[in-house]
């Protein structure tokens, strides 16, 4: 039988009007007309989103979930007016039933989409489509996309289901328009945020075992933040209009939350594609300019949070102890990447004199990694330094804690524990892969375990040691960075200028040591492509035609 | 086959070790446009692993494979607009019907409108499937998936198809099929690396057999000359019209020969030697004076030469 391709389209529904009638009529070629842009419109959309979307509508899955929310809602109607009764009639009742309504929609939204976003990639792997997917010419980012589309189309099918309801508690009164919107909003963004998290835990293990532990730790994850949606979103319905009022200081909390949720987004979405890109592909470049970004959000919000304070110097101890950390367990991630770099990479590597001065950082590599750590740890200590003395110089309430000699100390010591742990782990990790493969998993948990030996084996000596035990702090403690940081912030100062000498100058020898791996890595350079990828390429994009620059050029 | 200078797939001293296991052991092996290249060996050889490494699946330890001039290492996405990959599993989607599964690999290799559509049309007709077009893939039957698959795969034109045991599981008359099919894609230009474990099929479509084992590539080439190179001893049979015994006799004083049987008038024998020596017995019997009315020599099969090539030994 020969296959007729061009209706393929029509012939995937032999019902439709199109082919059931001998002389189309009007609405039958309007409908073809319809179909046919549908189906152009179709072309430029995320494929595994039409496929996900045709799986869905046919799934059980998906109807019993959906047929669930429409008798949930009936239920929740009729069992909130009849509690509600007569007071129906004069009292202003639709934030109760918004309340209602929302709870039934957390369900779906908060546990359905993200678990079934998280088995997707999963079964994926299981069925061995995974590998045909990879082959294909699809990128890993439209690979998330597509599956974060696909959450968002079983979401869009909830809110309609749920619409009606809404409606209804419009009506009600009690609940304004913008306040639904805002909690849709939110009930929006909750789910696609947790979508994204179930697919990054989809793509960080192959092995079965490590799955099943991932996916019961999601579910607790996904029941623990359905409760809290209700308790949220229940919240924002009765009170959700007071953010409206002009002087609401909750709108500055929302936009530092909407801050902070799209930069984490967006820093999952790169992780998830780089965990499931192609090993000679550059992963890194992406990850680590996410984490800029993310942290001059940060450095932005905190500033604000310092000048609205009064230039108090609790603002500058918050956005130190907290971005500190945050490039610790960055640094434990980028200090784990292969040394190696691949011919792929090194074709795309900055050529220029500015560029290796300024970009080299971003490439990928562990030595380059540890060094783009160092480098904004240093400079958000120089910043948290100018803030420091600005709010010394600034007029400002009476500030007792911390001091100016205690914050100096913080930053000083805290950098320099966060560049020698980071640098001891990669000179072990270095050493380790001499010998044998290290994986990245391998190198984090290398990583935490230099850090929990350095706080765990001075305390372990001091709960023995019967002199020590009721000491408060001795210099044993040393390698242990939350106690001596501690101990400097809880009237400890008299032991800085020690501290000062050793923690940091450690952490340069350390950096000094660590210095000839990312010399090596600097030194790799750009290199052309290939004949043959040039003479692809330029088959792919031909250069455009050289257009006449006067009237007495000829034309090409 | 057209014999091009550079050629469609290329392995260059290729590696994988896992672990303690060397996969593939410094495999080198060129195949051309319209080639159909067999891959044999014993289980665990290294078959599938080269393939995967050539279908973008896996990475080489040491060494490198070029699809069409492209490495798949550095030009993985260049690979994969050119060839087409049929492993040895089915890899179904639930609730989706044949048309529909084309349709997502057509979309994801990038075709749209009409391109798309063509393409879909072009492998149901291959693949003669369109009497399945709205089927759910679950409902077919073996065969049916496995062309399914083997459309799949060429759903978006490529020059390189890698089939690694596409005949797996198959009746005969699918398999019959199959290989009609690779015989047309082959007319067609397309450079194909087929591996199987069914040596007499692979026999007869392949231009050219490279036999692997524990990693490591034993021989490459034609089978017939694959087979010069391996020093097996052929049976022949003689019929005679009338002194068999005598014969049997002859032949049994000659050193070359052994295992000499005989069945009433039918002598059978073991010799050592190429097709050429037994032209030069066949005329040395009839110069003896024996009525040979029928001369038969069974020539070493590709299952012979894999035998004799191979030990066995798996990693």
């Amino acid at each position: 039988m020969s296959f007729d391709a061009t209706n393929l389209e029509l012939a995937a529904n032999p019902e439709s009007p199109a082919t059931s009638a001998g002389n189309p009529s009007r609405a039958a070629l309007l409908w073809q007309s319809i179909e046919r842009f549908l189906s152009r419109a179709g072309d430029w959309l995320n494929p595994i989103l039409v496929k996900e979307t045709r799986q869905a509508i046919k799934s059980s899955q998906f109807t019993i979930t959906f047929v669930l929310v429409l008798a949930a809602c009936w239920v929740a109607t009729i069992a909130i007016v009849a509690w509600i009764g007569p007071r129906i009639f004069y009292s202003a009742e639709g934030s109760t039933l918004l309340a209602g309504y929302l709870s039934i929609l957390a369900f779906p939204l908060i546990i359905v989409v993200p678990l079934a976003s998280y088995r997707s990639l999963i079964a994926e792997r299981e069925d061995n489509t995974y590998d045909l997917l990879s082959i294909t010419t699809l990128r890993p980012r439209q690979i998330i996309s597509g599956k974060l589309g696909s959450s968002i189309a079983q979401m869009a099918v909830y809110f309609s289901a749920i619409m009606p309801c809404l409606a209804f508690t419009y009506l009600l009164r009690g609940v304004d328009l913008p306040t639904i919107a805002l909690v849709l909003t939110f009930m929006f963004f909750w789910s696609l945020g947790l979508s994204m998290v179930g697919i990054l835990l989809a793509t960080l293990t192959l092995q079965r075992f490590l799955q099943v532990l991932i996916l019961v730790a999601f579910v607790a994850g996904l029941i623990y933040m359905f409760l809290m949606a209700i308790a949220m979103s229940g919240t924002l319905a009765y009170w959700g209009r007071d953010l409206w009022s002009p002087n609401g200081e909750a709108w500055y909390v929302i936009a530092a939350l909407a801050t902070a949720y799209f930069t984490t987004f967006a820093l999952a979405y790169f992780a998830a594609a780089g965990m499931i890109t192609f090993t000679s592909e550059n992963r890194s470049t992406p990850l680590r300019l996410c984490m800029l970004i993310q942290c001059a959000a940060f450095i932005g919000w905190m500033s604000g949070a310092w000048i609205a304070d009064d230039y108090a110097r609790e603002a500058v101890f918050v956005l130190a102890s907290m971005a500190g950390a945050y490039w610790y367990a960055m640094g434990t991630m980028l200090t784990a990447e292969r040394p190696t770099v691949s011919q792929r990479v090194r074709r795309r590597l900055p050529q220029s004199f500015l560029g290796r001065i300024f970009l080299s950082w971003l490439n990928p590599g562990p030595g380059t990694g540890y060094m783009f750590v160092v480098a904004n740890l240093t400079a958000l200590a120089i910043l948290c330094w100018i803030g420091m003395m600005a709010s010394d110089i600034l007029p400002t309430r009476l500030r007792t804690w911390p001091s100016f000699e205690e914050l100096s100390y913080l930053l000083t010591i805290g950098w320099g524990y966060i560049v020698a742990y980071l640098g001891i782990g990669l000179l072990i990790v270095g050493t380790l892969r001499r010998f044998a493969f290290v994986t990245m998993l391998a190198t984090v948990l290398i990583q935490f375990l230099l850090l929990l030996a350095g706080f765990g084996i001075p305390y372990a000596i001091k709960s023995m040691s019967l002199e020590l035990r009721d000491a408060d702090y001795s210099f044993l403690q040393i390698t242990d960075p939350f106690f001596t940081l501690y101990h400097l912030l809880d009237g400890g100062s008299a032991d800085g200028p020690v501290l000062v000498l050793i923690v940091p100058g450690v952490a340069l020898c350390v950096l000094l040591l660590n210095m000839p791996r990312v010399v090596r890595e600097l030194r790799i350079i750009r290199e052309a492509a290939p004949q043959r990828v040039a003479q692809d390429e330029a088959e792919l994009h031909p250069p455009p035609e050289a257009l006449p620059q006067s009237p007495w050029d000829e034309p090409a | 086959m057209i014999r091009t200078s550079t050629p469609q797939i290329e392995l260059r001293h290729l590696h994988r070790v896992f672990d303690r296991t060397h996969a593939v052991n410094d495999v080198s092996f060129e195949v051309y446009a319209g080639e159909v290249f067999g891959y044999i060996g014993p289980n665990g050889a290294g078959k599938t692993t080269s393939m995967r490494i050539l279908a973008t699946l896996d990475e080489p330890t040491a060494g490198d494979a070029f699809v069409d001039g492209f490495s798949v290492i550095d030009d993985p996405d260049r690979v994969r607009r050119r060839l087409g990959f049929m492993p040895d599993y089915f890899g179904t989607y639930e609730n989706v019907n044949v048309t529909e599964y084309l349709d997502f690999f057509a979309r994801a290799y990038g075709l749209v409108g009409q391109e798309r559509l063509r393409a879909i049309g072009e492998v149901m007709d291959f693949t003669l499937l369109g009497t399945m077009a709205h089927k759910p893939i679950n409902g077919l039957s073996k065969g049916m998936k496995q062309r399914l698959c083997l459309g799949r795969t060429m759903i978006h034109n490529p020059s390189v198809l890698i089939l690694d045991e596409p005949a797996a599981g198959l009746d005969p008359r699918a398999r019959i099929e199959l290989r009609e099919m690779i015989d047309r894609l082959a007319a067609a230009g397309k450079a194909i690396l087929i591996s199987s474990h069914i040596l007499t099929e692979l026999a007869e479509i392949s231009h050219r057999v490279a036999i692997i084992e524990q990693g490591r590539l034993l021989a490459v080439g034609s089978v017939a000359e694959i087979s010069s190179g391996v020093q097996t001893r052929g049976t022949a049979r003689v019929r005679v019209l009338r002194d068999a015994d005598k014969l049997a006799h002859w032949l049994a004083e000659r050193r070359d020969i052994s295992d000499l049987k005989l069945d009433g008038d039918l002598t059978t024998f073991s010799h050592a030697g190429n097709r050429e020596s037994e032209a030069i017995l066949l005329r040395e019997i009839v110069e003896a004076g024996f009525p040979v009315i029928e001369f038969g020599a069974k020539h070493k099969s590709l299952e012979d030469v894999f035998l004799h090539v191979t030990e066995g030994r798996v990693q």
